[in-house]
This record gives C-alpha cells, sequence and structure tokens, in this order.
C-alpha cells in the first residue's frame, strides 16, 4: 500500500519498499541500496549468507513492475564497495529493465564513471528538475525541496507498557524529504523529528504516517 | 628431589603445606590434575616447584650448562596477575641457582619483545589465554612448544563457564600432541562441580584424564559475615542498587581497620562510591583509591603496590582486584550490594585476614530492603559452603571456527589430524562427523556449496589436502579478532595534551556531547571530541551525575542459594525473636507487602496485578534466581500469546518476574488453562525464542568470535569501517537467508543450554504445580514488585501484528 503526497503541487508516492515515485515526470527515486555490500564482505571473509546478493535485486524488480517508471534515479550509495562480481549481476539488471538510469554519485560510489557510461548510466553529483533538488547528502537549498539520501532513517515509538519500536521511514521537513535506504543489508540511524516534520514510517506492506 | 625444596622452604622459615608436597609428588609421578586451592594459599609454589625440580632432574648440570626453550606455560585469566605469578617463579629458580627465565606475554607486551620471544622463549611463559592462541597462530609453532613438559590454567574456575575456557580446551588439544612430555594442571578455587572442572580440563575420554589426581587444600578458614543493616528502615530504599545510603556505617569500619577493600558489582557504582566518600569525608583524600577494570595499567599498578605498603586506609574495587595479588594487610572486606555468588562472596571474604590462620572478616551492605534477605541467606550458605556450578559451554562452533582459522592462518592443518584431538575435548565431545564437515566448508566458502561469481575468501585447501589461509589481509584480521571475545567496542579516554586515563564502551561516548561533564577514574572530566579510537577529555571542575555504565555483573543465583535465599523469606512468618537480625529490620517492609498482599509461605505461590502510568503490571514470584526467571517469563508470555496476540515487556530479578503489557492479561485464564505446566517446557521455550530477542543479543558474541563481524581493534587504532555491521543486521539476514547455519542456531541452543538451565526449570516449575496459588490484584506497587518494575533492562516478546501494534500506539499518541 503506497502513501500519496504533494509537494509544490506535484504528486509522489511512496512505497513500502523504501522507492518514491513522481507521477508527472514518471520517475522513481531510489537511495541507497549498497549493491556489492554482501560480496565485498565475503571477499573479505565475512560469510554473510549469499543468499542475500540476490534480494536486492528481486526487490528492485518489484518496486519497477509496480511504477513502470521512465526514469529511475538513485540517489546515491548505489555500489558500496569496489569493483567486485556483483557488478555483473547489477550489469544484467540495468540490460532487462526498461528505463532510463540515472545516479546521483554518493560517498560510497567509487567505481569509475566510465563503468557506469558503458552501461548507460549517466551519473551527476547532483540533479535539478524544476523546482526540485536531488542529492545524495541532505542539503536545504533556497527556492528547492531537496530529495536525499544518505542518513538511512528510522523513527522510534513508543507505547503504553513500555513497547518501543524502531521503523525505517521517509523523513520529510518543510523543504526536503530523505528517502529511506532501499538496500537490505544496511541499518538505519534513528530520527527525531521536529512539529514540523512530517514522518512516514514503512510498516509492513504500507506506508503509514506517524 | 624433595629435599630441595623442603630445604628451601625451612630458609624461608616455612613448612610447605600437605597439599603443596600432594602436588610435588604427583607432577614428579608424570601426573596431569587439578588443584583446589585459594587465592593467597601458596598455590603458586605447589607447582612452580615441581617443574623446576623436574628440570633439574632430567638436567643434573643445570647449574652450569642451560638448556635454551620453552618448558612450561602458566595460564592466568587476568593480565594483571602475571607480575606477581613471574616475582614467585623467580624467587624459585634464582633461589636453587637454576639459569631458567620467566617471562609474560600478554595483550600488554611489547611488538619488539613478541618478536624476540619468536627467536627465544624464556623457559617459563606467562600468558593468557587469548595470547596462547595467538601463538598457535604464528608459523613454526610446533617447534616452540616440543619441549614444553607443562601448562598450568590458575583460576580455571574463572574461565570454565565461558568461551575462554572453550579457547583453553582447544588450545590443550593440540599441545597434547605436539609436546612430547607434557602434564596439564589447572588451580582452581573451590566450585560446586570441581570434578567437571578437572573433567573438562584434561578432556572426557582422555587418557590424561585416566592418569590425573585432584588434590584438595582443605585450608579451613573461619570467615565472618556481618551484615550491615540499617539503621532507620524506614528511609531505606526498597529499590536501587547503589547503597549510599548505609555510606555513613561504613566509615567507622574503615577506620577500625588497617586497610579496608570495598567490593562494589560494577564499575559505575564503584566510581560513585568513590567519589561519594571523598565528599563527605574529605579527610580520607590520599588514603583512599579506586581499582577497576578501565582503569590505567600504571594506575591499577600503583594502587596494588599501595595496598601492599599499608599506605592506604581504603580501596573502592570491583572484581577486577577478585583474583590473585597476596594482600596480606587487608584486614576487612565490605562487599556492597549482591555478590551474586556464594564462590565469589567466599573469594572476597578470603582477600581479608590473608595470612593463614587468619580470620576473615567480610561486611555484606545491602542496596536495598530485599537485599537483606540475601544477606541474612549469605551467612548460611557460607556456613554450608553452599558454591554454585561453572557450567561448562557444549559445541560453541563459534571458537571451533576461529581456532581452527587459527591453525591454518600459522602452519595449515590436515582435518583428519585435527579431529580426533577436538572430539576429545569436553565442549565438542558430540561433534558429529556431518557437522565436522559443514564447518570445513565453512571454513573454505563461506557456505556449504561452490558459487562461480562467490569471491569468498579465507582459508584455502592446498593440493595435499592442508587447510591454508595464504592471504596476509586475512591471517592479520584473524590475529586482531584473537581475544576480542568478549564485550562491547571500546575507545580511550585521553587527555588533550596526551595521558592514556583508561578506556570506556563506546556506546557510553556516542551519548555525549562536546562539552559534557562525566566521571571517570575518579576525575571529572569534560568531553571535548572524537578522534580517531580516543576519546579526547580534559579535567572539569563541574559536578555531573553522568557515570559510565557497564553491562554485564548480572549474574544469577544457583539453586542452592535460591533455596537458602526462600528458606530466608519464609521466616518472616516466624516469630520475632526466632527472626536473624536482617528479618528483624525488613518487618516493616513486610507490614506494607501485607497491606494488599502477602510475603509467601513454602506452600504458596504468590501472583500480584496492579497498573501503573506504565502499564499493566503482572507479577510472579518463584524465588529461583533470575536466569530461571528469565526463561520462565518468556515462555509464560508465550503460552499466554497462544490464548490471545499479545505485546509485553519482561523483566527479572533473583526474586521473580514481571509481565508488563498495555493490556490487562487475564490471570484465571494462565490459572484455568495450567500454563505453569512443566509438559512441552523444551518445545515451548524453543518456540518463545523466536518471538523475542535473546537468541539475536547471544549472537553478537558468536558474530565476533567466529569473524563474521569485524571489530576493529581499537587501542591499536584500528578500525575498519567498510567492513563493519552490526550483528543484529547480520542476524536478519541469516534469519532470511540461511537459518540452518550452524552458527546462526547455535544462537538458539546457547540460550537454552548455557543459560536457562534447563534442568532446574523443570524442577521449579514442577514445585509451582505443588503450590497454592495466591492472586492479588493490588492497588499499587507492592515492596517486592518493586525492585523487579523499576528495571529498565528487559527483554521484549509479541506475536501480534506489526501494524497493529502501530494502529495502537498511534490511536494512543492522539488520544
Amino acid at each position: 500500500m503506497v502513501q500519496n503526497i504533494q509537494i509544490h503541487n506535484q504528486k509522489f508516492q511512496l512505497h513500502p519498499l523504501g522507492g518514491l515515485f513522481w507521477e508527472e515526470k514518471s520517475l522513481l527515486l531510489i537511495s541507497d541500496v549498497h549493491l556489492g555490500k554482501v560480496s565485498h564482505f565475503r571477499k573479505f571473509g565475512a560469510a554473510v549468507p549469499r543468499k542475500a546478493i540476490h534480494q536486492n535485486f528481486l526487490l528492485l524488480d518489484k518496486i519497477v513492475s509496480d511504477f513502470q517508471p521512465f526514469q529511475i534515479c538513485f540517489l546515491g550509495d548505489l555500489f558500496h564497495s569496489s569493483l567486485n562480481k556483483e557488478w555483473e549481476l547489477f550489469e544484467n539488471w540495468v540490460a532487462k529493465t526498461p528505463a532510463e538510469i540515472l545516479l546521483v554519485a554518493g560517498n560510497h560510489d567509487i567505481i569509475a564513471p566510465e563503468k557506469f557510461e558503458k552501461l548507460v548510466v549517466s551519473i551527476f553529483s547532483e540533479l535539478v528538475i524544476d523546482s526540485f533538488l536531488l542529492t545524495h547528502h541532505p542539503e536545504e537549498r533556497k527556492g528547492y525541496f531537496t530529495f536525499c539520501g544518505h542518513i538511512h532513517p528510522s523513527i522510534k515509538l513508543r507505547g503504553f507498557g513500555r513497547e518501543r519500536i524502531k521503523l525505517p521511514c521517509f523523513f520529510k521537513s518543510v523543504n526536503q524529504m530523505i528517502l529511506p535506504a532501499f538496500g537490505q543489508f544496511t541499518g538505519t540511524h534513528s530520527l527525531d523529528p521536529k512539529d514540523s516534520d512530517e514522518v512516514y514510517a514503512i510498516v509492513e506492506n504500507s506506508v503509514i504516517k506517524v | 628431589m624433595f629435599h630441595i625444596a623442603e630445604n628451601w622452604f625451612k630458609e624461608q622459615n616455612w613448612k610447605p603445606f600437605p597439599f603443596q608436597e600432594e602436588s610435588w609428588n604427583a607432577f614428579l609421578d608424570g601426573k596431569h590434575g587439578l588443584l583446589n586451592a585459594p587465592t593467597g594459599s601458596g598455590k603458586t609454589y605447589a607447582l612452580w616447584f615441581p617443574i623446576v625440580l623436574n628440570y633439574i632432574k632430567n638436567h643434573p648440570d643445570y647449574k652450569i650448562k642451560h638448556k635454551k626453550g620453552l618448558k612450561a606455560i602458566w595460564i592466568t585469566p587476568l593480565r594483571a596477575l602475571s607480575q606477581e605469578i613471574k616475582q614467585s617463579a623467580e624467587r624459585i629458580t634464582q633461589d636453587l641457582e637454576t639459569q631458567m627465565t620467566v617471562g609474560i606475554r600478554t595483550g600488554d607486551t611489547s611488538a619488539k619483545e613478541r618478536a624476540k620471544m619468536r627467536t627465544h622463549m624464556p623457559d617459563l611463559l606467562i600468558t593468557t589465554p587469548e595470547s596462547l592462541q595467538l601463538l598457535l597462530s604464528s608459523k613454526g609453532y610446533e617447534k616452540t612448544f616440543k619441549d614444553c613438559s607443562a601448562v598450568v590454567v590458575d583460576e580455571w574456575h574463572e574461565l570454565l563457564g565461558t568461551k575462554r575456557g572453550v579457547q583453553m580446551e582447544l588450545g590443550l588439544s593440540r599441545l597434547k600432541t605436539i609436546c612430547k612430555e607434557l602434564r596439564i594442571w589447572g588451580i582452581s578455587a573451590t566450585i560446586g562441580n570441581l570434578e567437571q572442572a578437572r573433567e573438562v580440563l584434561l578432556g572426557p575420554t582422555s587418557p590424561e584424564l585416566e592418569n590425573s589426581v585432584l588434590v584438595k587444600a582443605n585450608l579451613n578458614k573461619k570467615i565472618t559475615v556481618k551484615s550491615i543493616v540499617p539503621k532507620e528502615m524506614e528511609t531505606f530504599p526498597w529499590r536501587g542498587h547503589l547503597g549510599l545510603h548505609l555510606l555513613d556505617q561504613v566509615v567507622p569500619i574503615i577506620n577500625n581497620s588497617k586497610t579496608t577493600l570495598l567490593f562494589t558489582n560494577t564499575r559505575s557504582q564503584c566510581e560513585i562510591w568513590f567519589q561519594k566518600i571523598l565528599e563527605k569525608y574529605p579527610e580520607f583524600a590520599g588514603e583512599m583509591a579506586m581499582h577497576h577494570g578501565s582503569i590505567n595499567k600504571e594506575t591499577r599498578l600503583w594502587v596494588e603496590q599501595a595496598i601492599r605498603n599499608e599506605s592506604l586506609k581504603a580501596v573502592v574495587c570491583t572484581s577486577s582486584l577478585d583474583l590473585g595479588v597476596d594482600f596480606a594487610p587487608v584486614e576487612t572486606v565490605i562487599q556492597i550490594g549482591g555478590p551474586k555468588g556464594v564462590a565469589r562472596f567466599l573469594q572476597r571474604a578470603g582477600r581479608s585476614g590473608h595470612r593463614p590462620g587468619k580470620e576473615s572478616v567480610i561486611h555484606f551492605l545491602p542496596t536495598h530492603a530485599i537485599e537483606l534477605v540475601e544477606a541474612s541467606a549469605m551467612q548460611k550458605a557460607v556456613l554450608n559452603s553452599a558454591v554454585e556450578d561453572r557450567i561448562p559451554y557444549l559445541n560453541s562452533f563459534d571458537v571451533l571456527i576461529q581456532y581452527l582459522t587459527t591453525l591454518a592462518v600459522s602452519d595449515g592443518f590436515y582435518p583428519d589430524e585435527i579431529y580426533p584431538e577436538i572430539k576429545q575435548t569436553f565442549c565438542y565431545q558430540t561433534l558429529t562427523e556431518e557437522q565436522w564437515q559443514w564447518l570445513l566448508n565453512f571454513l573454505v566458502m563461506g557456505s556449504q556449496s561452490l558459487k562461480s561469481y562467490d569471491e569468498y575468501k579465507k582459508v584455502e585447501v592446498e593440493e595435499d589436502g592442508k587447510f591454508k589461509v595464504n592471504s596476509r589481509a586475512v591471517a592479520m584480521r584473524h590475529r586482531f579478532q584473537i581475544g576480542t571475545i568478549v564485550g562491547d567496542a571500546t575507545i580511550s579516554v585521553r587527555y588533550q595534551k596526551g595521558g592514556y586515563i583508561g578506556s570506556i564502551e563506546e556506546y557510553f561516548i556516542s551519548k555525549l556531547s562536546p562539552g559534557d561533564v562525566f566521571t571517570f577514574a575518579g576525575r571529572n572530566l569534560e568531553f571535548i571530541r572524537i578522534k580517531g579510537m580516543a576519546a579526547h577529555v580534559r579535567n572539569s571542575k563541574k559536578r555531573t551525575n553522568k557515570v559510565p555504565s557497564w553491562m554485564g555483573g548480572r549474574l544469577s543465583f544457583s539453586a542452592k542459594m535460591s533455596e537458602l535465599l526462600r528458606q530466608e523469606l519464609y521466616t518472616a512468618e516466624l516469630e520475632f525473636s526466632e527472626q536473624s537480625e536482617e528479618i528483624q529490620a525488613l518487618n516493616p517492609m513486610f507490614a506494607k507487602q501485607r497491606e494488599e498482599s502477602i510475603v509467601p509461605q513454602p506452600h504458596q505461590f504468590l501472583i500480584e496485578t496492579f497498573k501503573t502510568r506504565d502499564g499493566y503490571h503482572h507479577m510472579f514470584y518463584p524465588f529461583e534466581g533470575r536466569a530461571i526467571h528469565e526463561g520462565m517469563s518468556s515462555l509464560l508470555a508465550y503460552r499466554i500469546s497462544l490464548l490471545a496476540p499479545i505485546t509485553c515487556s519482561l523483566a527479572f530479578n533473583d526474586y521473580g518476574f514481571e509481565l508488563l503489557s498495555d493490556r490487562e492479561i487475564d490471570i484465571q485464564e494462565i490459572l484455568d488453562n495450567n500454563l505453569f505446566t512443566p509438559e512441552y517446557m523444551l518445545s515451548d521455550l524453543q518456540k518463545s525464542l523466536n518471538s523475542n530477542e535473546m537468541a539475536r543479543r547471544k549472537f553478537r558474541d558468536i558474530a565476533v568470535i567466529s569473524g563474521m563481524v569485524f571489530t576493529g581493534y581499537p587501542e591499536k587504532g584500528i578500525k575498519m569501517k567498510h567492513l563493519q555491521s552490526s550483528s543484529e543486521l547480520l542476524f536478519d539476514v541469516f534469519r532470511d537467508f540461511e537459518d540452518d547455519n550452524l552458527l546462526y542456531q547455535q544462537a538458539y541452543t546457547e540460550t537454552f543450554e548455557h543459560q536457562l538451565e534447563e534442568g532446574r526449570m523443570r524442577l521449579a516449575l514442577e514445585r509451582i504445580a505443588q503450590q497454592e496459588i495466591v492472586w492479588k490484584q493490588c492497588s499499587q506497587p507492592t515492596p517486592l514488585s518493586f525492585p523487579i518494575i523499576t528495571d529498565r533492562l528487559r527483554e521484549k516478546l509479541s506475536n501480534e501484528k506489526l501494524a497493529d501494534r502501530i494502529q495502537r500506539m498511534m490511536a494512543k499518541l492522539t488520544k
């Protein structure tokens, strides 16, 4: 179940897998996938379950088929490490995915730009579309609304009986939206919302405003 | 041979104890063994002597000719003890005019010295279990150890119930093969399962066990336990763990004795007591010191020396002073708060009156009302020496993975050679061929099958079938990892201008902002910044109540102690004159307890329910010790959840446990459905673990030990950021993708077999089945419930849909 919101008179859908779809532009935003992380760990002798490698690609396929976007823009940290064999899986994924793919580079994206260009994935340090700014690191710029990642935001909820839950979330302040990390083997960082902030938590198969 | 030792004793004006002579005899006869002797009884001489005598016997011209190379290893669990052990060894080697050298190798040993040892091992080496593993990870270790004639594992009881103990078992299994004429000896304080301790040390089916002895020192030492009973019971708190209310009553005790040790249970409690005594009684300044594991080594050594010189009136300390180190001037010991174990209490008591024949005096200072019951029970426990067992681990796959990697890093290993060695250990006696094969696959492939895109790299199989690590980077990371067997990531605390103060859990520092002031090592420090792996601080005059907290120290009562505790509580119903002083003092509290509830009698099982701001509290009082309550609360919550979905938080102490929920649980329904039945206990427990977090927490250590989570090496300033992941994340990945992984499953079996003590739990449930259930609905918390409901360290259990929980929480938010 997606959550619909409007910003600057544009329509956006927040997907429970952690992506954000801009209806007018048919643009899917995804942040912090950290592909290659499992393989990187394994390469260094930490035996993270190998099956986890495929999960990221399965989920990418799922969200792409849900929206069928013209364009997909990754908001940084697409690849966790230097080149490893997971890159080949990524190549296959790009080849079979019928959408234009863009990357706003993040701090983890250290793979040579030429490798991306070969796959016809364009790289940017930031993107401006109308009055929207797409970056990896959070940044508020006058006159723009920012979509970004990097933080892996989550929110802590408290209830009666000392109940406590931590959930990944879309974290919206007045002029900025931080996307949750899409990747599977990634942690979260919990944020404390101010009164002016809006938090959309991912609860299993739905996105709920809290 | 003996006359040499006897002459030496005569020269010192000493007379050897029977247990010392017995050990010399057995050792020289080529026997292995376990020596049961308390600290400070002369146990070092019981074993250093025969080691040296044995060398003399085999080398009659020892005074002129010296045969180089390692001859004996002395293992100590605490590196702080190594100096003391070295001194007693040197006294013998020098007085007997041998040319033997004594060396220490621990985490504190400099790289230069270690490199020197690689070519020139001392004759007698003092080291820790971790450092022994490190030696096994260096090339050509077989040659180093080949002439080693003895391994002595000191304070074996401290290692026994831990994974360091497993590390030791594995190390010994290798040494048995590579040392030509090895004797294995352990030294242990009194514990409940001494015979088993010997079995674990030597291997349950080994020829070594057959050829071994158990030597008991039997030094009947008189121990006097005195409780510090509050003068005014009305103002004495129902909960708490600090005990500062009784500070004024401690001062006369300190004044009346030469040197007093004040044992606290945690390092933060230690810091606070030190601070508060000085605040209120500044005259102790300069005559009082503090000693705990996070303080830098120089300071600790200074304190230890000052105790020996009698220049200190009092030392506030933690378990860091539990072991070793002979402090003759200590006359009195004060235990602040329950020591959570009779053995530990006895050991601490033994720190005073440390000379043969002298009486040991220990004062028990309760930190809250109910602990007075414990104080009273402890006196009986000491009389009966009702000491607890240390339960050894079984099938710790994580430690085995680490050990096999260690062998692969040094000279490599052939599985067919190593498997029989491992099968002989206690820990792995039931290891199957399938599990063994699984582990080997895991080492080489990081999984059970090979896949083309996988780049997993650790151990390689060479052509002749040897398992070997060839990558220097893998080897280096592994060596760093050995020894990080316990604990959270730590960070060092330094002055900005340099000067190491100690180390602190990273967790605590991460909660500070620059400018915050906290108390550490007896100083008020202002936090400036984190740089590298160090927290920079400066001295501050500001007062603060921030004290680093350290986890751990939450041990559980043994079955025996729990029973004594129950018996003591039952005396609450006796005539005043028949009660102990402690129980008498508690009468006002019992009166309060009886206002709405009861003080349970032997035939009663008490359940209380009430509501507070926090939610609905459901209290149960089996009085079986913390570990049993932990399991029982999980079991009960799970069984309740089968009746209707619930979410609850669990808290427990040594007296009982609590289920706290946002809705009322129908107790009548629990009774009607017979939810305390011992039937299906094990399978229910297992299922309950899936809905709580216990296994997840266990997995943390497993992930670190088996090398799946790399913690970096703070003391060396090495932090491998790109390889860091939390064990929590990893746990989820295993749950979702590889739940048949042995290491993942170990997290579950460990929770049961080690922590929960299944057998004891069954007995407890059977006892409850015989009791009359008394359910009291109260309007407010009772004195018995108080220490439990205020506990912040909780387990959670839920079988509700996440979405439902969120909906309810949101409904509450909007109310």
